[in-house]
């Protein structure tokens, strides 16, 4: 599914070369619920943006689907994002002054097909996350956790091979946060693949497999269940 | 669609920005409606130099003695065309009649203690033919009074409202060069002349009163009026007049011609340039403001873009194109500057008909709505593209980084 090869990922700024990546190797399979544990300065968020398909990497190769992702161009990037990957951020990201119900239909503002149950559809999913009455609410009329909610309903309205979450419980306090990942429970027995990157270890026993990440490189891998 | 639905992203981000909006639109309106306020300005100034070519005749050439550069009329004093001049002229093809005059510019006239200066003409009673205009009130000149050298004279109607007030001037006296003549008709208005002399300052007497009695040219004609049969052949006639000029005038071919012609062409050439510069200037107006509006609408929108740089890498991360967010941005400010466009040209008209109402030629035409229309689209389009680049050249890692 998802196929990390020796990735590795540098920025020069000025003179200063600052590898950033160092040669990550990893596998997430399908339907899998997996954590990538990352404490803060060892390559988090860039390890999130090639993943998630915003960035490139430096050298190796990252296979997505049996996809060589370093092989796309912006475009066919955008439409990999759009149709495969649903992300869920730390900050929610939702659309401000925008309701629960146009921020869940926002990925497919930019789909090929608008499937002509759309509305119904972004509907269901908000009912699912448990926010039916509060549909046509805005994102500064909803709690944290609530928010976050929504943004995972988003993140599912195209139906993604993956669901990518960075640090999704870190702006909310620990019973959203317990809530949220029981969501991402839900979604995985449900048949989801799920990828969750945070450095809080209470949030990746969640997931079925951790992968250490250290220094820019794999360090361990740990089965949990 | 896809593109209704990126469409439909810029129409709600206008109104979830409504005073950004606004500014906006307002720029554009400023700019619109000045654009808008010219062109009708321009319009009808061409249309009012129409009517004054219209005044002057399309078929007619009128021949002034004396050569040189267009001034004014030639006068009695400056006299040179011959009895001949004109039978020959009223035997060239395609002439339909000719007419001719003597002219004194600024004569005194006096009525009791009422004391004025008008251009007096010497005319025949076929100047009534030629320039379309005869008595409104009373009589015109006629035969046996230039037979009898009449001290009859027909007065326009600025004189008569000059020496006369309201009352009927129709069989008084009045003193043209300390010569009494006696008023028989009033002369029809007719408004400004193509260079804009009052047309109806003017006092008509008969030709040969003028000739011999006050302008003391007995022998030769100052002006003649010729009116041609086809208005297509005005310039072919007064080329056959020249030639039959400079030969009865025995001019060597190095000489230059003693008399003048001017022909409608040449009197809408000469108004056109007088009135160049002020459309010149206008038009500098009317361009400079709506790129102005263009201006404010690119500083808005390039704030927008860097305003709203999560939001870019957002809509990246959900997998919106880097088109999708030019069109996003784009759409957004056509939109505005259409708006603006669209509430320009209404405030345009508007103005111009108030400037209407005070009496300045001005004519709203649909071209005005048509120009202001491609304008502020074209406005939108060519200040819109650039912040709309910028937003989509955002790398969507870093943008969606922002705080």
């Amino acid at each position: 599914m998802i196929e990390f090869n020796d990735i590795t990922k540098f920025f020069i700024s000025g003179t200063v070369r600052t590898d950033v990546l160092k040669g990550v190797t990893f596998k997430v399979n399908k339907g899998e619920f997996a954590a990538i544990m990352a404490p803060s300065g060892t390559g988090k968020t860039t390890l999130l943006n090639v993943l998630g398909c915003l960035m490139k990497a430096s050298s190796g190769s990252y296979l997505f689907e049996d996809q060589d992702i370093e092989t796309l161009n912006d475009d066919q990037l955008s439409e990999i994002r759009n149709k495969k990957i649903g992300f869920v951020f730390q900050t929610f990201n939702l659309l401000e002054r925008t309701s629960a119900l146009d921020n869940v239909l926002l990925p497919l503002v930019y789909a090929d097909v608008y499937p002509a149950d759309a509305v119904k559809k972004a509907g269901r999913l908000i009912e699912s996350v448990g926010l039916k009455e509060r549909i046509n609410y805005k994102p500064s009329e909803l709690s944290g956790g609530q928010q976050q909610r929504v943004a995972i309903a988003r993140a599912l309205i195209s139906d993604p091979a993956v669901i990518l979450a960075d640090e999704p419980t870190g702006n909310l306090d620990a019973n959203s946060a317990k809530e949220i990942m029981e969501i991402f429970k839900t979604l995985h027995k449900e048949g989801r693949t799920i990828l969750v990157v945070t450095h809080d270890i209470n949030i990746a026993r969640s997931a079925e497999r951790i992968i250490y990440l250290k220094d820019g490189k794999v360090e361990k891998e740990e089965v949990l269940r | 669609m896809k593109i209704m639905r990126i469409a439909g992203v810029s129409v709600n981000t206008i109104f979830k920005h409504k005073m950004r909006a606004f500014l906006i639109i307002l720029a554009i309106v400023v700019g619109i409606a000045t654009l808008t306020v010219v062109v009708a300005l321009t319009q009808g100034m061409n249309k009012q130099i129409m009517k004054q070519i219209q005044n002057f005749g399309p078929d007619a050439i009128v021949l002034h003695s004396g050569g040189g550069k267009i001034r004014g009329p030639s006068t009695a004093s400056e006299a040179n065309l011959t009895k001949k001049d004109i039978s020959d002229i009223e035997n060239i093809d395609g002439v339909k009649l000719v007419t001719s005059f003597q002219v004194a510019l600024d004569a005194p006239i006096k009525y009791g203690n009422k004391f004025t200066t008008s251009w007096v003409w010497g005319v025949e009673p076929n100047w009534k033919d030629a320039w379309r205009r005869g008595a409104s009130k009373g009589e015109f000149i006629t035969d046996s009074d230039n037979e009898q050298l009449s001290k009859v004279c027909v007065i326009g109607q600025s004189a008569a409202k000059e020496l006369f007030g309201d009352a009927n001037p129709i069989g008084e006296n009045i003193l043209i060069e300390n010569v009494s003549f006696q008023v028989v008709g009033i002369l029809e208005k007719r408004g400004l002349s193509p260079v804009g002399t009052d047309f109806d300052n003017l006092i008509l007497i008969p030709f040969t009163t003028a000739s011999r009695r006050l302008m003391n040219q007995p022998m030769y004609i100052s002006t003649a009026r010729v009116i041609v049969r086809n208005p297509s052949q005005v310039e072919a006639v007064a080329g056959q007049i020249k030639e039959v000029l400079r030969e009865n005038h025995r001019l060597a071919a190095t000489e230059e011609d003693d008399f003048r012609l001017s022909t409608p062409g040449q009197v809408s050439e000469m108004v056109k340039s007088a009135s160049k510069t002020l459309k010149l200037f206008l038009w500098l107006v009317a361009v400079i403001s709506p790129l102005v509006g263009g201006i404010v609408l690119m500083n808005i929108m390039l704030m927008a873009v860097s305003e709203r740089k999560r939001e870019i890498g957002l809509r990246r991360a959900m997998g919106a194109k880097k088109k999708h967010i030019i069109f996003q941005f784009l759409a957004e400010s056509i939109m505005l500057t259409f708006s603006g466009g669209v509430i320009g040209v209404g405030t345009g008209i508007v103005i111009a008909f108030l400037i209407k109402l005070s009496g300045k030629p001005i004519s709203v035409t649909w071209q005005s709505f048509a120009i202001a229309f491609i304008f502020s689209t074209l406005i939108g389009l060519f200040f819109g593209i650039y912040p709309a680049k910028k937003a989509a050249a955002l790398d969507p890692a870093t943008a969606l980084s922002q705080k």
